[in-house]
């Protein structure tokens, strides 16, 4: 079936917005053939519910629309949401939103994808299914509309997303998504009711179909240890994330869009591995992406050579939550410093951990460019840091310091949080005091007519407790609380050279509530977004009042979501969804955070027993034996 | 600056269809691209942030499309033109197309102002009754209006040519000045404006589109 082609209507309107460069398509498509859609083929469309820079730089969307493709039946495109001007100018010429690729309605798709990357991307859910004619809630979509299918970091906690969405997966989609894509095109080939199909979804592994589940009370769940009770026998009291067994062995180079406009993180980026075993008690990325599994040297170089040729791109990334973990790290980069010599190309590294960063790693990771470098202690000082498990000290950071600004760094930005379990305001300020001699360092390893351009700066966020982590059960503390802490810490820096930023403790105010709360949580988005709410995650557009009236409104107290602290013994909105980790794990890693005992990363030291590898029938895959 | 060991090699290509809506930014970074998936020998410059040394033509505005764009790259070895532009054109999409490689001495003008005088074709949904224009038109730089005089950039008179469909083509010649240009889809809404407001054209017509077609 052909789509409508709505491209004659929308480039009028091109000249008339910001950026129109998001809008056509025709990018330079490297290592691969366009696809074609055959006769027959399921239409899906893989949705970024951001601006186009913000989502083609996204990993998901890339790895997704290439698997969907390379299935035999299937068929995919991208969409991103357009920005606040044009979405206004579609509205008035009544243009819905349209997929790249063909410039067709994503309603006349069979099934449309949604990633949720964070907690502030609920809104803009709501704000593509509009704009698109999609009806907003799966209870009231017909037989021909599109199924709408979900998945990404917040499907941990699916429960504020629920009612708009037919189906949520949980976990690794390269095999999951094309599983339920053959589900959805056979129940259709076959003519089977939208109900039927969606049984049938809730029967492959990692999918979490909302409807099929009926919420219970407050008390109701406690008594009964789950908030969701099926109303299907197809439907799994707790559904298991899926992991890509076959990561490992993968190409680590795959097809890729060159953008013309620019992306967020404009370059390649080359997956090296996958998981973080390091345990940091707060981090959901953490529990997610367990076990830990690495690509060999191999393959990462030849990706890295084979991907620099196709696109064109100058700058190559090694991504992974902790890309100095990977057993083979530094022959990695000696390898690509070695070919890349002489050609303006820089190899980075995101997020070094501090305690693999010394000297050999400032050389590797310099190359020949140098930008700002990142470090996040998380804390200021090492009691909180043992509380949060970020098995790190004061001596790694100097030491990280010192070779960085030996190397040739001359700019250093350390990440904190604030209000994590057990702080105090003596940690407040081991963040200023830490800051500080840390700058002190930086100067001591520069020579003395340099040292003008050092900048050590401090970013700070408000603790977001999440899902599926150790601290779950934490709430968040108040925001006035929060500001007063932020405030504590921009007087207790005292060096001009070391500027502090914090990030606005209301929009992570929201974050906490859609971290935790459970399907009441759903109707406060569409009421946020009914009153205007959308971008949240853009400073300068979230609107807090929307969200405040929204609450009053429906009579929710959101700061009951946000902050309330349980026992771990408290049933949470979220125990129908399994990462794989025990819950008896998490309540003693909490246990052993309020004793500020530290737990080792399995990958380098003994396990811990969190459950990942047992429940999942899966193993660590480490190249080599990782020395710390 | 100019390296006698290096070969400069002057490319012409098209930027045409969708791709008139790249900005000037956009296209640099998308030739700079296309010239390292050619696998061409770009000279690399010294220094503390190393890059290609490659140099574009005059900036052509978001919606203008243009028939004959030009860059120099600098390469460390010979590469015949032929091969060259082959290479490139393999690296490349359709509306962003080399067409003509050639090397150029180290001695001639920089891509940027290497062609001062510019030849443009647009197309007018209307034919309008006869083609008019203000004297000035009031620009906006850098926060700071500026009046240009049009006789000093537009050189001859423009000429239309009403088509058989209802609509109109026009060509004029427009020169860049070291102290500033004016641009052709400036120029043409103020002219469109003109006719407008004197009734010479429809309140409905519209400019279809803005393409350079020479550059000297």
């Amino acid at each position: 079936m052909a789509m409508e082609d709505l491209w004659p209507r929308i480039e009028p309107l091109l000249l008339r917005v910001e950026k129109p460069t998001r809008y056509i398509d025709h990018e330079f498509l490297a290592g691969g053939e366009a696809p074609v859609r055959s006769e027959g083929d399921l239409a899906f469309c893989m949705i970024y519910p951001d601006t186009y820079e913000l989502g083609q730089a996204n990993q998901a969307v890339r790895i997704l629309v290439n698997a969907v493709n390379a299935t035999l039946g299937l068929y995919a495109e991208r969409a991103f949401l357009p920005a606040v001007d044009m979405i206004a100018a579609m509205r008035e010429e009544g243009i819905p939103l349209f997929s790249i690729e063909s410039c067709a309605p994503l309603a006349s798709f069979d099934a449309v994808g949604i990633t949720l990357p964070h907690e502030l991307a609920a809104t803009n859910v709501l704000e593509t299914l509009d704009l698109a004619g999609i009806p907003l809630r799966s209870s009231v979509r017909a037989q021909d509309d599109p199924f709408v299918l979900g998945g990404g970091p917040c499907a941990l906690n699916p429960e504020p997303y629920a009612p708009f969405f037919d189906a949520i997966m949980v976990g690794e989609g390269e095999e999951m998504l094309p599983e339920v894509l053959g589900v959805i095109a056979a129940g259709r080939a076959e003519g089977l009711s939208r109900e039927e199909i969606l049984g049938k979804l809730a029967e492959v592994g990692g999918v979490y179909v909302p409807s099929l589940y009926r919420w219970r009370s407050e008390e109701e769940a406690q008594r009964s240890g789950s908030w969701a009770e099926p109303m299907s026998e197809r439907a799994p009291e707790v559904v298991e994330k899926r992991i890509y067994e076959g990561f490992a062995e993968s190409s680590a180079w795959e097809p890729c869009i060159v953008p013309f406009a620019e992306a967020v993180h404009d370059r390649l980026n080359v997956e090296i591995l996958r998981g973080c075993a390091r345990g940091c008690r707060f981090c959901q990325a953490g529990t997610m992406y367990r076990p830990v599994r690495e690509r060999s040297a191999d393959a990462i170089v030849e990706a890295v050579e084979r991907g620099l040729a196709e696109t064109g791109y100058d700058e190559v990334s090694l991504t992974s939550l902790s890309s100095t973990d990977h057993s083979q790290i530094a022959p990695i980069l000696s390898r690509l410093n070695a070919k890349f010599a002489n050609t303006g190309v820089r190899v980075s590294v995101p997020s070094q951990r501090l305690d693999s960063f010394g000297m050999e790693m400032a050389q590797l990771v310099a190359g020949q460019k140098k930008g700002g470098l990142t470090f996040a202690p998380e804390a200021g000082t090492q009691r909180l840091r043992d509380v949060i498990n970020k098995n790190v000290t004061e001596e790694d950071l100097f030491a990280a310091i010192d070779a960085a600004f030996a190397a040739g760094w001359r700019r250093c930005k350390l990440y904190f949080m604030i209000g994590l379990p057990t702080e105090t305001d003596d940690d407040i300020k081991g963040i200023a005091s830490l800051a500080q001699r840390a700058y002190d360092r930086a100067k001591a390893a520069v020579p003395p007519d340099q040292r003008g351009s050092i900048r050590m700066s401090v970013s700070a966020a408000l603790f977001v407790p999440k899902a599926q982590t150790p601290f779950q059960w934490d709430g968040q503390i108040p925001t006035e609380e929060a500001q007063r802490r932020a405030n504590l810490l921009k007087h207790s820096v005292k060096y001009k050279a070391v500027d502090v930023s914090y990030h606005d403790p209301k929009s992570s105010f929201v974050e906490a509530v859609m971290s935790r709360g459970g399907r009441e949580a759903a109707e406060l988005v569409e009421e946020a977004w009914k009153r205007g709410a959308r971008f949240d995650a853009w400073t300068e557009l979230f609107d807090e009042d929307a969200w405040r009236g929204a609450a009053e409104a429906l009579c929710i107290v959101p700061e009951d979501i946000a902050q309330r602290a349980f026992d771990p013994g408290f049933v949470l909105p979220w125990s129908h969804i399994s990462v794989g980790v025990s819950q008896k794990w998490l309540a003693r890693e909490r246990r052993l955070a309020q004793e500020g005992t530290l737990t080792p990363d399995c990958t380098f030291a003994q396990c811990s027993a969190c459950g990942v590898c047992s429940s999942l029938g899966v193993d660590n895959r480490l190249q080599e034996v990782r020395h710390g | 600056m100019a390296d006698p060991r290096l070969f400069r090699l002057r490319v012409r290509f098209v930027e045409q269809g969708r791709l008139a809506l790249l900005s000037h930014l956009e296209v640099a970074r998308a030739l700079e691209r296309a010239v390292r998936r050619a696998g061409l020998p770009f000279a690399v410059s010294q220094g503390f942030s190393p890059h290609m040394r490659i140099a574009f033509g005059a900036a052509l505005p978001v919606g203008v499309g243009s028939t004959c764009e030009l860059f120099d790259v600098f390469l460390t070895d010979y590469v015949a033109p032929a091969k060259a532009l082959a290479a490139l054109q393999e690296a490349s999409v359709d509306d962003l197309r080399p067409y003509e490689c050639s090397y150029v001495d180290h001695s001639a003008l920089a891509a940027s102002v290497a062609c001062p005088l510019s030849a443009y074709e647009a197309h007018l949904s209307e034919t309008p009754e006869r083609f008019a224009f203000p004297e000035v038109i009031t620009v906006v730089r850098k926060k700071k209006e500026k009046e240009l005089v049009v006789r000093e950039f537009l050189q001859g008179e423009p000429t239309m040519e009403p088509l058989e469909d209802g609509t109109a083509r026009l060509a004029f010649r427009l020169l860049a000045k070291p102290s500033g240009s004016l641009r052709p889809d400036v120029f043409l809404n103020a002219a469109l404006d003109e006719m407008k407001r004197t009734e010479a054209f429809p309140s409905d017509a519209r400019l279809l589109s803005i393409t350079r077609i020479a550059q000297e």
